[in-house]
C-alpha cells in the first residue's frame, strides 16, 4: 500500500535517508525503530510529506504522493504525535472533529462521529465531548489525539513515538488499546518508537534502521530469531532467543565461589570450616592452586585412624569437567551419577567453579525470564 | 465643558484604536509570515514609539494641518508597537508541537492561523491593544497642542488661566478613563487567557 | 522647501543648539536621579513586598496623570524655574525603572539566592552579586523606557517656557512655521532614537549572552 523507491534525503552533509526502499502493505502494524538519528522520524515524516524527500518516489496505492496536493494528502492521513498537541483552545469534539470539517463535512455527520470516536475508547459523550484539553489526563488526551487521526476513516495513520511523553503504566494499556482498535479497523498503522518492547509487542513488521538504511525488516518473531546484526542484539537485550543455547558451556551454569582448603590443613580445622559454612565437602587445592581432590565429612567420619591433616582423605572420584564443555552434558553427568557436584578446571587445572543441579536451574532460569538480580552463590 | 471634551477624548482614543488594530493585526501577522519584512516591520514600528509624541504629532500636523484627525494619525502611529509586537509575539509563540499537528493534518496555511494560530495568540494580542489604549488616552492629552481638544484642553487651559478646579476636573477625567479602560480591559484579559490558553 | 530649511538653520542656529542642550540636560540629570531613587526604592520594596503590592498599582495610577499637569501644579507652587521642570521630569522618570527593576529583582528565583547563601555570600554581596545582575536585563529595559519618555514629557514642559526642543516646537506651531515646528521635532526625534540604541549597545555589552534576547 505505501511504497518507498530510492528516497533520498540529506541535510547538509549527512545522508538521513540513504536510498530507502520498502513496502507496506495494507492493514498491516508497521514499526519504524532505531537508535537516535537513524532516519525513523523523518521517513514517517516523508509519508505525510512534512519532510520532501532530495529525491526518489513514493506511492500511496499506485500514487505518486509526490505529484499530489500536500494539503489534499495530509487530510487523508491520520498524524499523532509525541506530545499529543490537542488544539487548547477547542473541545475534546471540535477537536476530534478538525478533519472531517476540513473536508467539510456536514454538522450532524461530525457529531455522528465524535460519538462514534469516543465509544471505541470508552470515554462517554456526555462526559467527555465538551470537556478542554487541560482537563484531561495525559493518558486521556493522546486517546482523543489518536481519535482526532482516526475520525475521517483515513487508511493510513502515522503515529511518532505517542506514548513517549505517557507514564510507563498508561504506556501499555494505551499500547494494547491501540493494537486492538488498529485490528478491529483494519487500518495501516506507521509506528515510530526506540522502545524495543514496545516494537516487539505492537507490530505486524518491524523495520530496524541505522543511519538512514534499513537493516532489517522483518516480523518481531524473526527478529527474535535471527537478529541481523549485532546492534539489532543488542537492542533486543535478554530477550534474544538465539539457537546457540546448546553452546551454553559449564562456566555459565557454574558457581564461582566455592568453598576450599589446602592439602596440608588438619583435619579439625577443615570440619571447623565445614562447619562454618554449612557444607559436607570442601574442594582440596595444591599448593600452586591446582585441583587436588575433594574431602568430605563422611570419609573422616568413616576413616576411624587418627590423622593430622587431611591429606590421605583427599578423594578423586568426583568428576570434573573443564570450563568449556557443554552445560548440557554437565547437567547429564549431574543427573545421571550419585555426585552431588561436579568440579570445574581451567585448562591449567586450577578450580574455576562447581556445578550443582541448582545452579544450573538458576541459570535457566535466567535466561527464560531476564536478569532480575539473581545472584549466584 | 468638561463633557464635550471628554467625550472628544474619548471618540479620539476610541478611533485611533479602532484603527490601529485593524493595521496593527495584520502587520504584526506579515511580521511573522515574512522573514524579509520581520525586521523592517519590527523596527519601524519601534522608532515610531520612539519619537517624542509631541515632536512627531509636531510632524505630522505640517502634512495634514491642525485638527482631530492629526491627533488620531498620531495616535495610530503610537499604538501601533504594542499591538504589532503583541501580535508577532503571540503568535510566534504558540506551542510547536500544536502547529506542526495543524499542518500534518492537512491545514492550509490560512486556515492554520484562522482557526489556530490567531485564537491562541488572542489573549497576548489582547494585552497588546490594552496597553495600547491606556496609553493613547494619556498621549491625546497632548492633541491640545496640534488643536485637536479632549481633555488636554481642558487642563492646558486651566493651567493657562491658573484655574485649579479645571486642572483638577480633567486630571481627574483622564486618570478616571485610564483607570476605567485598565481595569475592564484587564478583566476581559484575564477571561480570554482561561478560555483560549493551554493551562 | 530645501531653501527653506537652509534658512532656518542659518538663522536658528544658535537657538537649536542651546535647545537641543537643554532638552539633553533635562532628561541628562532627570533620568539619572530617577535611576538611582528607582533603583534604591525598587530594591527595598522587594524587601517589603506587601508595601509593593499596595504602592505599584498606586503608582501605576498616577502615572498617567500627564506630565502636563504635575509641572503644572508645580509651577503654581515652585515658580516657573528649571529646577521645577527637573523635579517633574525626575518623578516621571521614576516609575518605569521602579516597575521593571521591582519585577526584575523579583523574578530571581529563589534557587539561585540559596545557592549564593550556601556559598557564603552577606546579603549585601547576594544582591549585588545575584538579584541585580539577574534583574539587569529588566533594570536596563525600565531605563530605557523611561529615557525615551523622559525625551518626551521633556518636551511638554519646556514648552511652558523653560526651554529645550519643545519650545522650537510650539513656537512653530503658534506662529504656523512648518519648518521650524520641524525644526524642533526632528532634533527631539533623533534625540530620542539616538539615545535609546546608545542604550541598546551598551545592553549588549554589558549583558553577558546568555541573558540577552532577541526583542525587549
Amino acid at each position: 500500500m505505501i511504497t518507498f523507491e530510492n528516497v533520498v534525503k540529506t541535510y547538509g552533509d549527512t545522508r538521513v535517508l540513504n536510498n530507502l526502499s520498502f513496502e507496506i502493505a495494507a492493514g498491516e502494524f508497521t514499526v519504524l525503530i532505531g537508535p537516535s538519528g537513524c532516519g525513523k522520524t523523518t521517513t514517517l515524516r516523508t509519508v505525510n510529506r512534512l519532510i520532501e524527500p532530495d529525491s526518489g518516489r513514493i506511492f500511496i496505492n499506485g500514487q505518486d504522493i509526490l505529484q499530489m496536493d500536500k494539503v489534499a494528502l495530509r487530510r487523508s492521513i491520520g498524524y499523532v504525535i509525541q506530545q499529543i498537541g490537542l488544539f487548547p483552545h477547542m473541545t475534546v469534539q471540535q477537536n476530534i472533529c478538525v478533519v472531517p470539517k476540513l473536508l467539510r463535512y456536514d454538522k450532524s455527520r461530525c457529531d455522528e462521529i465524535a460519538h462514534e470516536m469516543l465509544s471505541l475508547v470508552n470515554m462517554p459523550y456526555e462526559k467527555y465531548a465538551h470537556k478542554y484539553p487541560y482537563e484531561l489526563s495525559g493518558g486521556q488526551q493522546q486517546r482523543i489525539g489518536v481519535l482526532r487521526a482516526l475520525a475521517a476513516s483515513p487508511p493510513i495513520v502515522l503515529m511518532d513515538e505517542p506514548f513517549g511523553a505517557l507514564d510507563p503504566i498508561t504506556r501499555s494499556i494505551l499500547q494494547e488499546e491501540i493494537k486492538k482498535l488498529q485490528r478491529k479497523l483494519n487500518k495501516t498503522i506507521v509506528f515510530v518508537t526506540h522502545d524495543m518492547d514496545e516494537a516487539l509487542f505492537m507490530a505486524d513488521k518491524i523495520i530496524f534502521m541505522e543511519k538512514g538504511n534499513i537493516v532489517q525488516m522483518a516480523s518481531p518473531e524473526e527478529m527474535l530469531e535471527n537478529p541481523a546484526s549485532e546492534l539489532i542484539s543488542s537492542f533486543m537485550g535478554k530477550r534474544v532467543r538465539g539457537s546457540d543455547q546448546s553452546q551454553k558451556t559449564a562456566a555459565d551454569v557454574m558457581i564461582p565461589n566455592v568453598y576450599t582448603c589446602y592439602r596440608d590443613y588438619g583435619v579439625r580445622e577443615s570440619i571447623e570450616i565445614m562447619a562454618r559454612r554449612s557444607v559436607d565437602s570442601l574442594v582440596v587445592l595444591n599448593p600452586d592452586q591446582t585441583y587436588a581432590g575433594t574431602v568430605s565429612v563422611r570419609t573422616i567420619r568413616d576413616d576411624a585412624k587418627q590423622h593430622k591433616t587431611i591429606e590421605t582423605l583427599i578423594r578423586q572420584d568426583n568428576p570434573t569437567v573443564f570450563t568449556d564443555e557443554d552445560a548440557q552434558e554437565c547437567f547429564q553427568k549431574l543427573l545421571d551419577g550419585s555426585y552431588g557436584y561436579l568440579v570445574v578446571l581451567r585448562s591449567d587445572r586450577t578450580l574455576a567453579g562447581i556445578v550443582t543441579k541448582t545452579s544450573v536451574a538458576r541459570a535457566l532460569a535466567d535466561l527464560v525470564w531476564g536478569d532480575n538480580g539473581s545472584d549466584v552463590i | 465643558m468638561t463633557q464635550s471634551q471628554f467625550f472628544t477624548h474619548l471618540y479620539i482614543v476610541g478611533v485611533a484604536v479602532v484603527f490601529s488594530i485593524v493595521s496593527g493585526v495584520p502587520l504584526g501577522v506579515c511580521a511573522y509570515f515574512f522573514k524579509p519584512v520581520r525586521r523592517v516591520i519590527l523596527t519601524v514600528v519601534e522608532v515610531l514609539q520612539t519619537i517624542p509624541a509631541m515632536a512627531l504629532l509636531g510632524i505630522i500636523m505640517v502634512f495634514l494641518g491642525a485638527g482631530k484627525t492629526t491627533v488620531i494619525a498620531g495616535l495610530l502611529f503610537y499604538s501601533l508597537l504594542p499591538i504589532v509586537q503583541n501580535t508577532y509575539v503571540g503568535l510566534s509563540e504558540v506551542d510547536v508541537s500544536v502547529k506542526e499537528v495543524a499542518t500534518g493534518m492537512g491545514m492550509s496555511r490560512l486556515y492554520r492561523l484562522i482557526v489556530v494560530e490567531m485564537p491562541l495568540a488572542f489573549p497576548f494580542i489582547f494585552t497588546g491593544i490594552r496597553i495600547a489604549t491606556v496609553t493613547a488616552v494619556g498621549v491625546a492629552v497632548f492633541g491640545t497642542f496640534v488643536g485637536g481638544g479632549g481633555l488636554g484642553s481642558l487642563i492646558y487651559q486651566g493651567i493657562r488661566v491658573q484655574n485649579m478646579r479645571m486642572i483638577l476636573s480633567g486630571t481627574f477625567a483622564l486618570m478616571g478613563m485610564a483607570v476605567v479602560f485598565d481595569f475592564v480591559m484587564t478583566l476581559v484579559e484575564k477571561r480570554l487567557h482561561r478560555r483560549f490558553s493551554s493551562r | 522647501m530645501t531653501d527653506a530649511i537652509v534658512r532656518f538653520l542659518q538663522l536658528y542656529q544658535q537657538r537649536l543648539i542651546v535647545a537641543f542642550a537643554t532638552h539633553f540636560l533635562y532628561v541628562l540629570i532627570s533620568v539619572s536621579i530617577a535611576f538611582v531613587v528607582a533603583v534604591l526604592l525598587a530594591i527595598l520594596l522587594s524587601r517589603i513586598r506587601g508595601l509593593a503590592s499596595v504602592l505599584i498599582p498606586l503608582l501605576s495610577v498616577f502615572q498617567t496623570i500627564p506630565g502636563i499637569v504635575f509641572v503644572g501644579i508645580l509651577f503654581l507652587y515652585n515658580g516657573m524655574t528649571a529646577s521645577t521642570v527637573v523635579i517633574a521630569l525626575t518623578i516621571y522618570a521614576v516609575f518605569p525603572i521602579l516597575k521593571n527593576s521591582y519585577v526584575g529583582i523579583i523574578k530571581v528565583d529563589d534557587q539561585y539566592k540559596e545557592a549564593a547563601r550556601g556559598c557564603g555570600m552577606s546579603p549585601m554581596q547576594i544582591l549585588w552579586k545575584v538579584e541585580l545582575a539577574l534583574a539587569l536585563p529588566s533594570i536596563i529595559s525600565g531605563f530605557r523606557i523611561s529615557v525615551v519618555y523622559t525625551v518626551s514629557w521633556a518636551v511638554i514642559a519646556a514648552m511652558i517656557g523653560m526651554g529645550g526642543l519643545g519650545e522650537i516646537i510650539y513656537s512653530g506651531i503658534m506662529s504656523n512655521n512648518n519648518v521650524m515646528i520641524l525644526g524642533g521635532a526632528i532634533p527631539a526625534a533623533i534625540m530620542a532614537i539616538l539615545l535609546s540604541r546608545l542604550i541598546d549597545v551598551a545592553r549588549s555589552r554589558l549583558l553577558p549572552r546568555s541573558m540577552r534576547r532577541g526583542i525587549t
